[in-house]
């Protein structure tokens, strides 16, 4: 039997705007003391009214088009009319006919999942259930949210979990949110069903209360078995009434069922009254599209012009923080050679802690690079290290710790007697055999703590040991 | 120093000002007016006497408003005191900000007296649906005030305090103040913030002054108005300034649309308007019939859809959790108008309904337009009919857009209108007309109702309680 799954998802995306959607109130309100960032406007208090955050919306319109979207110029916002006691209105605000960006795209390692819109809202507020009842927490009521709804053109979890990355990747690079699912403020709910011999579809299932990038991966997989089975139990198919709504249970790895006949729920959509249309006129919508950044498909794109390997350049892209550190050292020297020997420290000694940008030097990169034939390549590393985190010229470093490497015969020779002097047995085992001179090196280079041009070095052990 | 409480404000301010009475004694006067005929009339639904006594003792007169007794319409947020629409569902529900209209007033230093009744939720033309029960008529307490800012048509029909405010979505200003014989102000939808006032029907609703005089009215306009950065709604201008009183209404063009004369209209009232069109255009305007407007009909099936669909989802937020009382304290009219725009915004009805009805409302502006460029401003009749008895809605689901259905056109447009007394009736219930012009003219409207004021002496007459 021929399995494809059919896959779509829909996230939420909180964004980091200093205030919330519809008013002036802050709109941070993880681990905040609850109901302390709330007004009239974000309570649904009688008589407020909601006026749009400028921000928010730039901001969604920039995400539309870092999603290769196209933008309506005229988009409006609507009332979504729906009862549940976090919801304080009996409506959330949100856009329905006319979002802000539509019909865009991304490309998954040469798949493109096609995305339906990308558009603007308000978060509800928190239920909180303690011992039989529900406290309610506003402090997220009224933060504005992107929802970004990809069509059904994803066939496994491993690509969900691609998407889901790549999506994360460019949020955090244009800046607008943390994404960050385990904190809420990046959600995600999967629609999954399954083809079976291209014939037959099996009903549509949306996955909530998946919390993790593994649970978004597992409760697809999970969701994917659990269908092929009960059709082949059942043999029901898909139709316009038998969606259902399931549940993620992490613990137990299972979905279950929360809510049937999906297709009834009706929220009476009209245009929001309270908010006049919003228009972004060309002009603007082509400033918005200068103000982003250089994203990370076309950064990596970029180094590996540069002569990255795919590694370096995939690591340094990965965020707009270390793509930014990479752009500042390579600011000072265009020539490929410098470009990797900087990429190389980047990801190898410097990948270990965390760098801040304010306190790179490319200087002192440059430094290192013009007098790379000076030093180890160990001794680099450790230079950068100690440069980066002293904040001290490394030439300087290596000046006072005796660094540079000696290439000089004469104070290699001494340092050679001295390790022959000292390792008899390793002597005896040269002769027996050459391969052995390995060992000797290595001491030599322990004397002249690590100052010895290893090459020069052998090649006078060899000749004192002939 | 009797009868403090007839006085305009214009009148009041000048006795203020120079020390013929004080803040308290004027407060005082409107306070024992009430004591005296509100238990009958039934205009005011939560009283602040202690309150306004006590804010009388410290009142700065020389604000514009300092130590005038305000009369405020119930739908009004403010801040402290019990705010009900006049519904049960908000019967204990203490505002906790004030409404941007009301802040100003109380920045220019006026004196809440009392909250005013009104249909609950402002849903009617008659204030007969109040929770509170219905307000009565001062010129005939058989009667209806209208609605549905009827307690503060009434309010100042009776001299209850020296100016009030109310609120329109369509005719609750206007209508009101015509069967009550005061002067109502509506101005341009968003010249005066919705902030704080609560929703009916959020794309007509405009708050506004209801008054003894016209100029009383403007200069309550001219301190409510102003662009709100809470009402995203609101224009972007500074607040509306009267324009210079004219002399004579030379070189103005007023139209009488044919279609305002419906045939059920009472006899008196039509001859009172044709009466007060004479008198127009004897102060040097030229009248012209205007034989093509729309016929003010289809405004009710527009107005009713909208209005319906938009109520249904502003009054969801009472959901029982938040206000003290639950749902099922909503009245009949409430919950009629909650099922009807359910079902109006219900997949499947949405375009035969909603989206029907705003493109109709865009024909509507249309027709305004074209009308516009033949004349600088429209009068008519406010309503059909003078004053209808207590009892008049039984049974009349469709009372109020019945009774709107010649204001309803202007306030789907959202133009600017005003209602000033013009006559009364054989039984001495009065009658009022209207004056409209195109958005943001509410200097023309001023300007027409003010010469029209000063050469008339309807305004100045008085019900005997």
């Amino acid at each position: 039997m021929k399995i494809t799954p059919i896959i779509g998802l829909e996230v939420h995306v909180e964004l980091k705007t200093k205030s919330k959607m519809f008013c002036g109130c802050r709109a941070d309100h993880f681990h905040v003391k609850p109901n302390t960032h709330t007004c009239p406007v974000c309570l649904g208090l009688p008589g407020a009214l909601p006026v749009p955050n400028k921000k928010a919306c730039e901001w969604c319109l920039k995400l539309g088009l870092a999603l290769n979207c196209s933008i309506n110029e005229q988009s409006f916002f609507e009332r979504k009319n729906y009862f549940y006691p976090d919801l304080v209105k009996g409506y959330q605000i949100t856009q329905f006919q006319k979002p802000f960006a539509i019909n865009g795209y991304l490309n998954i390692e040469g798949h493109k999942i096609r995305i339906n819109r990308a558009h603007m809202e308000e978060d509800t507020g928190k239920s909180i259930h303690v011992d039989g009842s529900t406290l309610l927490d506003f402090n997220r009521s009224g933060v504005p949210l992107v929802e970004i709804v990809s069509e059904p053109d994803i066939q496994s979890a491993e690509q969900a979990k691609k998407y889901l990355n790549k999506l994360q990747q460019i949020i955090r690079y244009i800046g607008i949110s943390d994404a960050d699912i385990e904190k809420g403020s990046m959600r995600c709910e999967p629609t999954v069903n399954v083809c079976l011999d291209d014939k037959f579809y099996t009903p549509l299932v949306e996955i909530k209360n998946v919390a993790s990038l593994t649970g978004v991966m597992n409760a697809i997989n999970y969701e994917i078995k659990r269908q092929i089975d009960a059709y082949q139990s059942d043999g029901i198919t898909k139709n316009s009434s038998n969606k259902t709504t399931r549940g993620w249970d992490a613990d137990k790895n299972q979905t279950f069922l929360q809510r049937e006949k999906e297709g009834s729920a009706d929220y009476r959509y009209f245009p929001e009254p309270d908010i006049p249309p919003i228009i972004f006129n060309k002009e603007q919508i082509e400033e918005i599209r200068q103000s982003l950044p250089v994203l990370p498909d076309e950064k990596i794109a970029q180094y590996k012009l540069l002569g990255l390997s795919d590694y370096d350049a995939f690591i340094l892209a990965d965020t707009k923080e270390s793509a930014e550190i990479f752009d500042k050292i390579i600011s000072i020297e265009s020539s490929r050679e410098f470009a990797k020997f900087s990429a190389n420290l980047l990801t190898g000694p410097l990948k270990t802690i965390k760098i801040d940008i304010n306190k790179i030097n490319p200087d002192y990169f440059k430094k290192l690079f013009d007098h790379k034939l000076d030093f180890s390549s160990t001794v680099i590393k450790q230079l950068i290290l100690d440069s980066y985190q002293t904040g001290l010229d490394p030439l300087e470093i290596a000046k006072e710790k005796n660094l540079f490497q000696v290439s000089d015969t004469n104070t290699l020779e001494q340092f050679a007697k001295e390790v022959i002097e000292a390792n008899p047995k390793a002597v005896e085992d040269y002769h027996q055999n050459p391969l052995a001179i390995g060992f000797l090196v290595g001491q030599l280079m322990k004397v002249s703590k690590g100052s010895a041009n290893p090459q020069t070095g052998k090649e006078i052990l060899e000749k004192l040991l002939k | 120093m009797t009868d403090l409480n007839k006085l305009t404000l214009s009148e009041a301010r000048k006795g203020l000002k120079s020390k013929k009475f004080t803040p308290t004694d004027l407060v005082q006067s409107c306070l024992d007016r009430i004591k005296s005929f509100d238990k009958k009339l039934n205009a005011f639904v939560t009283l602040c006497d202690e309150e306004a006594l006590k804010q009388a003792k410290t009142a700065d007169i020389s604000l514009p408003l300092g130590g005038i007794p305000i009369a405020i319409k119930d739908n009004y947020l403010t801040k402290g005191i019990r705010t009900t629409a006049s519904s049960l569902v908000l019967d204990e529900y203490i505002a906790q900000y004030d409404a941007t209209a009301m802040k100003k007033l109380k920045n220019a230093g006026a004196i809440i007296i009392g909250k005013t009744n009104l249909d609950a939720w402002a849903h009617g033309s008659s204030t007969e649906t109040s929770d509170y029960g219905p307000t009565l008529n001062p010129w005939n307490t058989d009667h209806l005030p209208g609605g549905s800012s009827g307690g503060s048509a009434a309010a100042m029909a009776a001299d209850e305090a020296i100016v009030s405010v109310g609120s329109e979505t369509a005719g609750s200003i206007r209508q009101p103040a015509a069967w009550c014989g005061v002067v109502g102000f509506k101005p341009t939808y968003g010249r005066v913030s919705r902030y704080g006032i609560i929703a009916m029907k959020s794309s007509t609703d405009s708050p506004g002054p209801l008054c003894k005089t016209v100029d009383d009215a403007a200069t309550l306009l001219e301190i409510m108005s102003g662009h709100d950065p809470y009402d995203a709604t609101s224009i972007e201008e500074d607040s509306w300034k009267k324009p210079e009183i004219r002399q004579n209404l030379n070189g103005l063009k007023i139209g009488l649309p044919l279609s305002y004369f419906p045939s059920q209209i009472q006899p008196e009232v039509k001859k009172s308007i044709l009466e007060a069109a004479e008198t127009l255009k004897k102060l040097g305007a030229q009248i012209l019939e205007l034989p093509d407007v729309l016929d003010p009909k289809y405004s009710i099936a527009v107005y009713t859809i909208l209005q319906r669909s938009e109520v249904s989802s502003n009054l969801a937020r009472f959901d029982g959790i938040r206000y003290g009382h639950d749902r099922s304290f909503f009245g009949t009219e409430a919950k009629r108008r909650i099922m009807l725009g359910t079902y109006s915004l219900s997949a499947g009805y949405y375009d035969a309904y909603y989206l029907k009805a705003q493109k109709v409302r865009t024909l509507i502006c249309q027709d305004f337009d074209k009308q516009f460029q033949k004349v600088d401003a429209i009068i008519g009749p406010v309503s059909p009919t003078t004053a209808l008895k207590l009892g008049a809605t039984k049974g009349q689901a469709m009372f109020g857009e019945l009774q709107d259905m010649l204001v309803e056109p202007s306030s789907i447009a959202g133009l600017p209108g005003i209602s000033i007394p013009c006559g009364f009736d054989k039984t001495a219930l009065p009658i009022g007309f209207q004056i409209m012009a195109p958005q943001k003219r509410e200097d023309l409207v001023y300007q027409i109702a003010k010469i029209f004021e000063d050469n008339t002496d309807y305004h100045t007459k008085r019900p005997k309680l």
